[in-house]
């Protein structure tokens, strides 16, 4: 009795191993609350996903909010690496965390898949400031230091990070503001409560007549506003942006990987895929495998670099 | 703009997007009727749902859910003296009495009334004038909107009433509470223990179901035999025609919703700080102040109309600025990003129907609250009384545990719940007033990130609060709502000497 009911077990066993990947509901864990931007990527992804690994696969997004992300990124570094746990990764924020606090996971704790968003920061300040270019807000900052308020998102995230690596390479020095989210301190630029501020490009694109943009943070202009110079072509090499991508938990086995990056290459070239996310503003980066593994690790230098520095707490 | 308001009107009456904001306010009254649910819960747990959903279905359910959720809220206030969602605690003061007085029907009536009346006020100011609104907000930088939370606190220690000493206790553990989680600006860790669910903070509606669902719900426990002394053939029900020339509270109104719609576009106060306002001047300017606490209608209405008030003004920040004046505004500017719509002033330009659709939604639920909502609560909420107590009591623990569960997806939260529950059960029976602690938790939070704020910009020059005519009108309205009442009572003492 007992040898033929093994023989079955391992029958079954051996059958799930060798069916096809994904048997099962693939789950993308976002470590913020429905709704957000991340949120909103994770689901039109899941959504492309599905189609792409077909067979009826169902990719499911779970959100997990919670210590600014910090909760569902440790539940992904700790799932599985099974191919049926992915997760949300933005950068710098989740590796910035890493420095700031006790956290339990790092850099290396990922699989990372690809990369779809870029969006890079901006110097801003309101249509109405007496600064039109760069070059007059950084020679206020640099005669006077601290007597330019610059309003952020948080310390410890791209906007702090923007801040700090414009203040070296230029010499200037600002008062940081950091006001609980970039939409509180774009509405403290707009409303004269600072004299400007760091945002994504995104966060300012709704604002056109409201918001100046000085320049963007990038090495080539964007796309979206060609008109706003690059601090570069001031003068000022400084690249800081925000990244969101897909990550599944380190070590997850070679055949799977390739299979969902494979996937997610072929999600960034459908067209109905860009059109959705051009409609949510959401600047496309694609960055498959090894790039946006690079990409990190550079990020994490950034952050460890500014974090012994001028930690900030 | 006015054309393109009208020029949205034929979709919103599609029939999907019309029968969308008819569920939306059915559910939101059953949610915020249920203790421990509430509007933000409701609204977050269908914003997944929405991403399929044409953008008026999904915005026209969200529309109709809070409209629904902030009357709602009262009902278990009226009857049990849990109040349903944060925004209902004032609702309570008055109610509750009234309920126990055997005239429940009418306050749930006078309750549905003001509510529909604080709404429509509140949706008008959203069609008319969100975009001059939207630059009243403007003007409130860090220093003002710390004032404004130290006005609200001062204006409303007078609600402390009985014992002071009590009171501030009450409110300063309210205080304590919003200084757990990670500090405001540089994220330090305060009194979080090592505890990842405790960096975000305390969310108001955990404090507020274990404080305040649960001590009510022990007491029905402890007495499992004893028969309610209200119940639904005791209600006072008579159709609401008859009852609406009993409701002549057209200054109170008037002001609540003045107040209700001024504290929605400020960011971040909320329906609670509106409706506690709206009672307390409603109280100061009654001509007969002593009735207020022992079941005065005109109570209920204050707070009812208030709640609702703020709905639709809340979204007048989130959908110009991006910024919410309201939690639950919060969650729906989630709703919006799921359809690619982004606020700022773009979102009028390029979506106006759909911006403006959603408008008119808010203003049709706001009308359809009185129509639904007086005969579903009085018809069926109230028999809930009827009910055996153990069996109204363990609803009501199910639905306690389930909603706060549901807020993050974590036991955690429940623990805690439980926890203040208990401290809940405790300041009860040593009549510690709760209210105190609701509003310290809100305004405490408020006031300190913004100071901190405030004086950051000023490199720590504290006259930066004292720099602008806004923040001085602040300071002086402050002033007076502190030394007012007791410079009338010595002019009411001495003319009475002389």
């Amino acid at each position: 009795m007992k040898t033929p009911l093994t023989a079955l077990a391992l029958a079954v066993t051996a059958t799930a191993a060798f069916a096809e990947y994904p048997d099962k509901p693939v789950e993308v864990i976002v470590g913020y609350s429905a709704g957000g931007g991340t949120d909103v990527m994770a689901r039109t992804v899941a959504q492309f996903l599905e189609q792409e690994l077909g067979d009826g696969a169902s990719v499911v997004v779970k959100n997990i909010p919670g210590a600014g992300g910090q909760i569902g990124f440790t539940e992904v570094s700790e799932a599985a690496p099974d191919g049926y746990t992915l997760g949300t990764f933005n950068l710098p924020a989740a590796l910035a965390l890493t420095k700031d606090r006790a956290a339990d996971y790092d850099v290396d704790s990922f699989t990372y898949l690809a990369n779809f968003v870029e969006d890079p920061n901006t110097i801003t300040v309101a249509a109405t400031s007496q600064f039109q270019t760069l070059g007059e807000l950084l020679d206020a900052a640099e005669a006077d230091p601290g007597a330019i308020t610059l309003g952020l998102s948080s310390l410890g995230g791209n906007d702090h990070f923007a801040a700090n690596m414009m203040q070296d390479a230029s010499g200037a020095e600002f008062t940081l503001v950091p006001f609980k989210g970039a939409s509180n301190a774009r509405t403290a630029i707009m409303g004269g409560h600072v004299a400007a501020g760091t945002m994504t490009l995104g966060q300012t694109s709704n604002f056109p007549d409201e918001l100046r943009v000085l320049a963007v943070l990038a090495d080539e202009r964007s796309p979206f506003r060609p008109d706003v110079p690059t601090a570069k072509e001031l003068g000022y090499d400084v690249q800081m942006s925000s990244l969101r991508g897909i990550v599944a938990p380190a070590g997850l086995d070679e055949a799977t990987t390739d299979q969902l990056r494979a996937a997610l290459s072929a999600v960034n070239e459908n067209p109905g895929f860009q059109e959705m996310m051009a409609e949510q503003g959401n600047p496309i980066a694609f960055m498959l495998g090894d790039d946006f593994a690079e990409t990190v690790s550079e990020q994490d230098g950034i952050a460890s670099r500014i974090w012994a520095e001028t930690p900030w707490k | 703009m006015y054309s393109d308001l009208l020029h949205a009107l034929p979709d919103v009456f599609a029939w999907t997007n019309f029968a969308a904001v008819v569920i939306g306010v059915i559910a939101g009254i059953v949610v915020g009727a249920m203790p421990g649910l509430s509007a933000t819960m409701a609204i977050s747990v269908l914003v997944p749902f929405t991403f399929g959903l044409e953008p008026l279905v999904a915005l026209g359910l969200m529309a109709g859910i809070y409209n629904g959720a902030m009357y709602g809220g009262a009902i278990p206030a009226v009857l049990l003296r849990i109040p349903g969602t944060p925004a209902a605690v004032a609702t309570t003061f008055d109610g509750y009495p009234m309920a126990q007085k055997g005239e429940g029907g009418f306050a749930l009536q006078v309750a549905v009334v003001s509510s529909s009346i604080g709404g429509i006020a509140s949706a008008f100011a959203l069609m008319l004038l969100a975009p001059p609104l939207s630059k009243v907000t403007l003007l409130f930088g860090p220093s003002e909107v710390f004032w404004v939370a130290v006005f609200g606190l001062a204006s409303i220690i007078f609600l402390l009433g009985g014992n002071p000493i009590k009171g501030l206790i009450s409110a300063c553990f309210g205080v304590f509470v919003s200084v757990i989680g990670s500090d405001p600006i540089y994220g330090n860790d305060r009194f979080t223990f090592g505890q990842l669910e405790l960096l975000d903070g305390i969310n108001i509606v955990i404090l507020l179901v274990g404080l305040y669902a649960l001590p009510p719900v022990i007491d029905l426990l402890e007495t499992p035999l004893k028969t309610d002394g209200v119940n639904s053939s005791k209600l006072g029900t008579e159709p609401i025609w008859k009852a609406l020339p009993r409701m002549n509270y057209w200054k109170t109104w008037l002001r609540g919703s003045f107040l209700g719609i001024w504290i929605g576009i400020l960011p971040g106060a909320g329906g609670s700080m509106a409706a506690f306002m709206s009672y307390n001047e409603a109280r100061r300017t009654s001509k007969h102040p002593e009735t207020w606490g022992e079941g005065e209608p005109e109570g209920v209405a204050a707070a009812e109309v208030a709640n609702n008030a703020d709905t639709a003004s809340a979204l007048i920040p989130a959908l110009t600025l991006g910024i919410p004046g309201t939690a639950v505004a919060a969650v729906m500017l989630g709703g919006l990003l799921v359809h690619g719509l982004q606020p700022g002033p773009m979102l009028f330009r390029d979506n106006p129907d759909i911006v403006f659709g959603f408008m008119w939604q808010f203003l049709f639920g706001a009308i359809l609250l009185v129509l639904l909502g007086g005969s579903l609560a009085t018809n069926s909420f109230a028999r809930l009384l009827n009910l055996p107590r153990p069996l109204l009591g363990s609803v009501i623990i199910v639905l306690m545990l389930i909603g706060v569960y549901s807020i993050n997806g974590r036991m955690f939260d429940v623990y805690l719940m439980l926890g203040f529950g208990a401290i809940g059960w405790v300041m009860d029976r040593l009549k510690f007033p709760l209210p105190p602690v609701v509003l310290g938790l809100i305004l405490g939070g408020f006031a300190e990130e913004n100071l901190r704020l405030a004086l950051r910009i000023g490199r720590g020059d504290p006259m930066v609060l004292f720099q602008n005519t806004t923040s001085l009108i602040l300071v002086a309205l402050t002033v007076a709502v502190v030394v007012g009442p007791t410079l009338k009572k010595r002019f009411i003492d001495s003319r009475k000497k002389a």
